[in-house]
Formats: structure tokens, C-alpha cells, sequence
């Protein structure tokens, strides 16, 4: 959005496609505060951020598209467009890529045992909880410490539920200190540092885990109905594929936001974009 | 009390075959399968690999139906609108061991009449695949070895046995099972059946069935192996089905190019671990990633998305000892087809099973219509299914067309694998009753995030669709709930 408003202010012909029904990204899952004390001094939720950016891109020269989910760029410049609507395809001077990241899932990690149901990314959590307004589940595990597990786990105690445990692999949390303080320590999730979860139990629906002490070699079994994986982000660059030479985009392509590295605030993924839109 | 012909017991692809087969006939066919939908046992966690006939004993019922069920399989797959790659396969040896194992392989897959195997030196090898450890000294080349996906061979049968008239009743797990006169009467927790004659097609269960009625004499013991999937965007990919004959005891490394593009490692061998049917060990895992460091050193593990565990139902012959049914020393190495007075049981269909479900299903239908006696063919069979449409797979004009005429078919839920929502709507009027139901039938949740971005999307449009609370949609069946409207699980 930051993108499309600086190109447009600049007198460029700007097409913003979102594959999602409405722009924000995973703004739009984000309830919690924190966003944009430094871009607007203010202390808003995620939904109110974007919401900022919705606005002024609808009184704007941006071509808003949503529902429209670009299934490949070509070399010739030009876009492959699918929505409800139909196929399009699009051709244009410059493309900026802002598609964010995807989780690592659990199949990415040397977890063992079952696959039932109840093994949820953070991020999938953090969608069912607060878009789809379902309860996920009784007692959680979360494996690792990222900035949304933190953030999950908060908001899983403070709707009533239980987090049995953090499990984190180094010997500190990850995530910002402000996230510690203001979801782990304030809610007094407890955390296990040096453990991670070796095997997961359950034949419908997660029953259990195993934690393997990482220095002592201990394992215990933390009995649990869901398991949360908060274990990195991969910045989901799809759309370059088959685009990339000697490991360099083309000119016209530009990465912004979590697309090209993950940020830990969203602040000044909206300077970065902003200063990009203005180039192109 | 409902009469029929036949009832098939299970809905994997053996029983799903089968009573495709039986529709052939002028027969009423009946599938009762305990589960909530076809192909969820044992069919969901296989190789899916379509073997030639010259990995199996020389001069068994296994090898003849090996060799004809492969030669078999364009055919097939051209019927029922299911993807076939023919790929190749090379089984990689690295010394004296393994190379003597190939050429009895070699010599047997000859005189079984397998088509087109040869020896190749080692350069040979790596020019096919460049992959492979520079170690390899010789491979055993088979041009017919190909691959298939498990369900969507399985399920394609179950719609074309549909269509053809088979009565398929989901939930309804037999549990008594008597023989009355000429025929049977089977319990389920639903209702009662009589039938003329049963077919056994119980997978796991099948000797728990047959045993309803049957002295023991074939029992199941089964074995656990794991498996890893890579994405579908590695480089370095290999082209053909790699199978590796270690030089010690032991099994080796298998790997797949899968026809949904992405690479299948597997499977170890292991004690079944019987609380936990179905998970993975974590000492299996880390096997599969030494023994693919060794044999296949370029291909990136980093790129795993995903594990899972299968069942390989071992069937050995018991006998009766002090009170005790025990298994004899070895497996039984061929198919094992039990006739028992109309009662007819596969138990234990392992490798090559997939292969030949097709042609187990034929010849338990016409030995199923012999016993009978008098059936004629059903004049209105029809062997050809149509797919779901595969958008993805699409050419751009095709795609943009059917967009256009519906809007579903421009809607994308899975990004990943780009399946759209009018697939996941047709596989939910095609049956599909669980997120794993609509996976095995589209892809959608196959790719690399693994469903976490279109499982509330699925989740939501299966109960619009079916008419369920979200509370109810399950994962894959009865105890799987994804997730709670309100209060805990």
C-alpha cells in the first residue's frame, strides 16, 4: 500500500492487486497494539494501521484490485492475473513484489509422531483466532519464540485459555523486548529455554508433546490439545521464480517490505516502500 | 435388513477396485467402509510407485500380475483421467553386494517378460542422473517403472464405481459378519446386510474380518517406515524413480519424483510402534536424511516440507501353539487371495499393491461372479471417469475460458499449489467430507506453507457447503476438529 501510494503521488499509473477481499495483508489479523508509534506517533492496532493506508489509497489514483491473485510475472513484463472476475493478464514498466512471508511448517522441522489436527502455525492460529473468531483449543504448546508467538500466546491467555508452555531452542526468547515484556513476562507464560519439541502425540486431535531438554538430554511429556509452531518466516518470493539471473532479479522487479527481509516493525516497512514507490 | 449382491468391505484402492470390477458385472454392489470417506487407510501413505514386476519373486502370482498390471497402466490411467508418469527407474548399486542383486533382478525381470531392463556403468548412470553420488557403480535401468498418485488413483476408482452403480456407505465399520444359508449377514453400527458373497478389502483389518467367520490362518504384522517430502522447486530434482540396494543389510533409500512436482524420500523400515499408528520416529527421519546425504548429496534437505509415517502390512500364516496363534518365520512373499465359500479376503496387499489394484480387482470380481454362477455383464458400464479440473495444469486460453465461464474456477484458495475454489467445490460434490478429503482430491494444503494459509478458507467452505458447524469439520474424520466456535474442545 505504502508502495502504491508514494508511485502514485509521483504521477505514476499505479495496479495494486491483493489476492485477498480487502488490502492489509496480515495487518488485518494483527488486533493487538504496537503499530505505528513511529510512522503516525500513535499507538494503533494492525487493523487500524492498515486501515490508515486503506483509506488514502481509495482517494487515491491507485487502481485497487482485490481478489485478484498474480499466478506469475513474466520476462516480458507482464502479470498473469486470476480473480472471481476472470484471467487477465497485465503489462507494465516496473513491479514491486510486496507479498510478505509464509511460515516455516512443522514438516520443515525434525519433529516426529503423529500429524493430527491441532498443529497450527502462529500465523494460522492468529487468523483463526481473530478473523474467523473460533477457539482454537484448550492448552497450548508453543515451539518457539517469535514475535507472533508471543503475541498468540498472550492472546490465548488473556481469552481464558492455557499456554502450558513455551519452548524455545536457545537460551533466550526471541522476538522484540517489548513483546517479552508485554506477553510473556506480564502474562507469565511459562518458558522453556534450551528444549524444543521432539515428537507430537495424538491420533484425531493433538493430546501431548514431548520436550527433549536440549543440555541434559531430559525429555518430558507436556500433556496439550494444540501446538503452535512460531519457528521463522520465509519471505515468500514465488513470483521470482525462473525470473532470477546469476541470483540477481531484473531491473524492473523490486522487493519491499517482509518480501525482501523480515522487519520487526511494520513502521518501517511503510518508510522503506514509501522511499521505494517515490523511485520508480 | 438391506439385501445385496456383494458387499466390499473398505474403501481403500484394493476395495475401491474391486468393486469397480464387480460393477462390470450385472451385480448390486455394495462398499461398506468404517471410515468417513475412500482411501483413508493405508492407501493414503504410499510410494506410489508403479512397478514393473522385477523387483518380486520370479514365477509368483505377485510377479504375473505385476508385469500385466504395468503394462496395463496407460490404459488405466488414460480411463479414469489420472496423471501417469511413466518416468524410469534406476536401481543404484555402490559394490559387489548390491551389483550381484542386480543382475538376479535383471535376469528374473527378463524371464518375467518385463520390457527394456539393462545394466549401466557408472557413467552411464550419472548422465541419467547427475544427482547421484559419484560413488554409484552400476544401476539397473527399468524404462516401464512409473508413478501415480496413491489417492487420486484410489478415488477415481471410487467415483467410476459409483457412477457404475456401487453403493458406497461411509461410517459403517463391520462388526459381526455370520454366514446364513448361502450367504452372510453383516453388522454395522448403522444397519444390517445380507449378501451373497463378501469381499474382504479391510486393509489392516482384513484378518480381523476374515476372522469373523474364519478359523485364523493369515495374520498382519505390520511394519512402520517414514518418508519426507521436498517442495516442489528444488534443483537438482532427480528425473526417475531412484531405488538404492545398500550394500549392507538393510533397506535402502527410495526416491519419487512425484506427478504433483515434488520429490518423495523413503521409506525406512521399523517396528511398528502399535500405541501410535501412523507417526513417525524421529530415528527414522534422521536415517532417511543420512541415507539421502549419501546416495543423492546435492539434493537440499532444507527444502523438506513435510513427513509422515506408513503401515506395510507383513502377512505371515499362523498356527495354533499352546493356545496362541503364531506367525511362521518368514512373510508370505506373493498375494495373498483367500476363497472361502464365498467369502473372498486380500490380507496383507503390500508392494506391489497399488500397482495391481487394478487387475486384484478384475480377478476377484470374475472369481466372485464364477462363484456365483450365471451373471452377465452390466450393459450400461462405463470405464471412463473425468477428472476434477486441474486449473494450474491449465494452458492460459483454456484456463482464461473456464474463468470465464465460472468465476469459482478464477477464485485461488491454495496458494501454493494455485487451486482454485471451484476444484475444492467440485471435490466436496464428489464426496469429500474433510480437509484431508478436499487435499487428497485437489492438492490444496499439498504446497509449501502446508496449508497455513487456506486452512480457515477450506475449513469455512466445507461447512457452508456440507452444512456442518465449523466446530464440526474435522481434519481427517471422527476426533479430528480443527477448531471450537466457543468454550474448549
Amino acid at each position: 500500500m505504502a508502495a502504491a501510494l508514494s508511485a502514485a503521488e509521483k504521477g505514476r499509473r499505479v495496479l495494486l492487486c491483493e489476492r485477498a477481499a480487502a488490502l492489509g495483508g496480515v495487518l488485518n489479523q494483527c488486533l493487538h497494539r504496537g503499530f505505528g508509534r513511529a510512522w503516525y506517533g500513535e499507538d494503533l492496532t494492525g487493523v487500524e494501521y492498515g486501515g490508515r493506508f486503506a483509506a488514502r489509497l481509495a482517494h487515491s489514483d491507485v487502481t485497487v484490485c482485490t481478489g485478484a491473485e498474480v499466478l506469475s510475472l513474466s520476462a516480458e513484463r507482464s502479470a498473469l492475473i486470476s480473480g472471481r472476475t476472470g484471467l487477465f493478464r497485465v503489462s507494465f514498466d516496473r513491479c514491486v513484489l510486496s507479498a510478505g512471508c509464509r511460515e516455516r511448517p512443522i514438516g520443515a522441522l525434525p519433529v516426529s509422531g503423529t500429524r493430527p489436527a491441532g498443529v497450527f502455525t502462529a500465523g494460522t492460529a492468529q487468523m483463526l483466532l481473530n478473523v474467523g473468531h473460533y477457539s482454537i483449543g484448550a492448552a497450548a504448546v508453543i515451539l518457539g519464540s517469535g514475535d507472533v508467538g508471543q503475541i498468540v500466546a498472550r492472546q490465548l491467555v488473556q481469552s481464558g485459555h492455557s499456554v502450558v508452555a513455551m519452548v524455545e531452542q536457545a537460551d533466550r526468547l526471541g522476538g522484540l523486548a517489548r513483546n517479552r515484556r508485554e506477553c510473556v513476562e506480564a502474562y507469565h507464560i511459562p518458558v522453556l529455554l534450551r528444549a524444543t519439541v521432539e515428537q507430537v502425540h495424538g491420533a484425531g486431535r493433538v493430546s501431548a508433546v514431548t520436550v527433549r531438554h536440549l543440555d541434559t538430554g531430559a525429555r518430558e511429556t507436556l500433556e496439550c490439545d494444540t501446538l503452535i509452531t512460531a519457528v521463522g518466516l520465509v519471505p515468500d518470493r514465488a513470483l521470482c521464480r525462473g525470473l532470477e539471473s546469476g541470483g540477481a532479479l531484473p531491473d524492473w522487479l523490486h522487493l519491499a517490505g517482509n518480501c525482501a527481509f523480515v522487519h520487526d516493525i511494520v513502521d518501517s516497512v511503510t518508510a522503506e516502500a514509501m522511499a521505494l514507490g517515490a523511485e520508480l | 435388513m438391506e439385501h445385496t449382491d456383494i458387499a466390499v468391505i473398505g474403501a481403500g484402492v484394493l476395495g475401491c477396485f474391486a468393486a469397480r470390477a464387480l460393477t462390470a458385472y450385472d451385480l448390486h454392489v455394495t462398499v461398506l467402509e468404517a471410515r468417513e470417506d475412500a482411501c483413508t487407510g493405508i492407501t493414503r501413505a504410499n510410494t506410489g510407485i508403479v512397478y514393473t514386476g522385477c523387483d518380486t519373486a520370479p514365477g509368483t502370482l505377485k510377479t504375473e500380475l505385476c508385469v500385466r498390471a504395468n503394462r496395463e497402466f496407460d490404459a488405466l490411467c488414460r480411463e479414469l483421467d489420472v496423471r501417469f508418469s511413466r518416468c524410469g527407474s534406476l536401481m543404484l548399486a555402490f559394490g559387489a553386494r548390491a551389483e550381484g542383486v542386480l543382475r538376479r533382478k535383471l535376469a528374473a525381470g527378463r524371464a518375467a517378460g518385463v520390457p527394456g531392463l539393462r545394466l549401466l556403468d557408472r557413467a552411464e548412470t550419472l548422465a541419467l542422473e547427475p544427482g547421484v553420488s559419484g560413488r554409484v557403480t552400476m544401476s539397473l535401468y527399468a524404462p516401464g517403472t512409473g508413478t501415480v498418485n496413491p489417492w487420486e488413483l484410489g478415488l477415481a476408482a471410487f467415483e467410476n464405481a459409483r457412477r457404475n452403480g456401487a453403493r458406497f456407505r461411509f461410517g459403517e465399520e463391520v462388526t459381526r459378519m455370520t454366514r446364513r444359508g448361502r450367504g452372510f449377514v453383516l453388522e454395522t453400527p448403522k444397519g444390517e446386510y445380507t449378501a451373497r458373497c463378501v469381499v474382504n478389502c479391510a486393509g489392516l483389518n482384513a484378518a480381523a474380518v476374515r476372522e469373523l467367520t474364519e478359523l485364523p490362518s493369515v495374520r498382519i504384522f505390520p511394519t512402520a517406515g517414514d518418508y519426507l517430502v521436498l517442495d516442489d522447486t528444488v534443483s537438482g530434482a532427480p528425473r526417475h524413480v531412484l531405488f538404492h540396494e545398500p550394500e549392507e543389510k538393510g533397506k535402502g533409500l527410495t526416491l519419487v519424483p512425484t506427478v504433483d512436482g515434488n520429490v518423495l524420500l523413503g521409506p525406512t523400515e521399523r517396528p511398528r510402534e502399535s500405541a501410535a499408528d501412523w507417526a513417525t520416529a524421529q530415528s527414522g527421519l534422521t536415517e532417511l536424511r543420512a541415507l539421502c546425504a549419501e546416495v543423492v548429496p546435492a539434493l537440499p534437505l532444507d527444502a523438506v516440507i513435510r513427513s509422515f509415517s506408513a503401515l506395510r502390512p507383513n502377512p505371515f500364516y499362523v498356527h495354533a501353539a499352546a493356545g496362541q496363534w503364531v506367525p511362521e518365520d518368514r512373510s508370505i512373499s506373493s498375494f495373498t487371495l483367500l476363497e472361502e465359500d464365498g467369502l473372498y479376503s486380500m490380507i496383507g496387499i503390500k508392494t506391489p499393491g497399488l500397482t495391481c489394484a487394478h487387475v486384484l480387482g478384475q480377478r476377484l470380481a470374475a472369481m466372485a461372479a464364477e462363484h456365483l454362477g450365471g451373471v452377465g455383464p452390466n450393459r450400461s458400464f462405463d470405464p471412463v471417469r473425468r477428472a476434477i479440473p486441474a486449473v494450474h495444469a491449465m494452458d492460459e486460453a483454456s484456463r482464461r475460458a473456464l474463468a470465464a465461464r465460472c468465476g469459482d474456477y478464477g477464485e485461488i484458495v491454495c496458494h501454493c499449489r494455485d487451486v482454485t475454489r471451484g476444484e475444492v467445490l467440485e471435490a466436496i460434490r464428489r464426496g469429500a467430507v474433510t480437509l484431508d478429503g478436499i487435499k487428497r482430491r485437489t492438492g490444496a494444503g499439498m504446497g509449501r506453507c502446508q496449508g497455513a494459509r487456506c486452512l480457515m478458507p477450506l475449513l469455512q467452505t466445507l461447512a457452508e457447503e456440507t452444512g456442518l458447524r465449523a466446530e464440526e469439520v474435522t481434519k481427517d474424520g471422527a476426533g479430528s476438529a480443527v477448531v471450537q466456535q466457543d468454550g474448549t474442545l
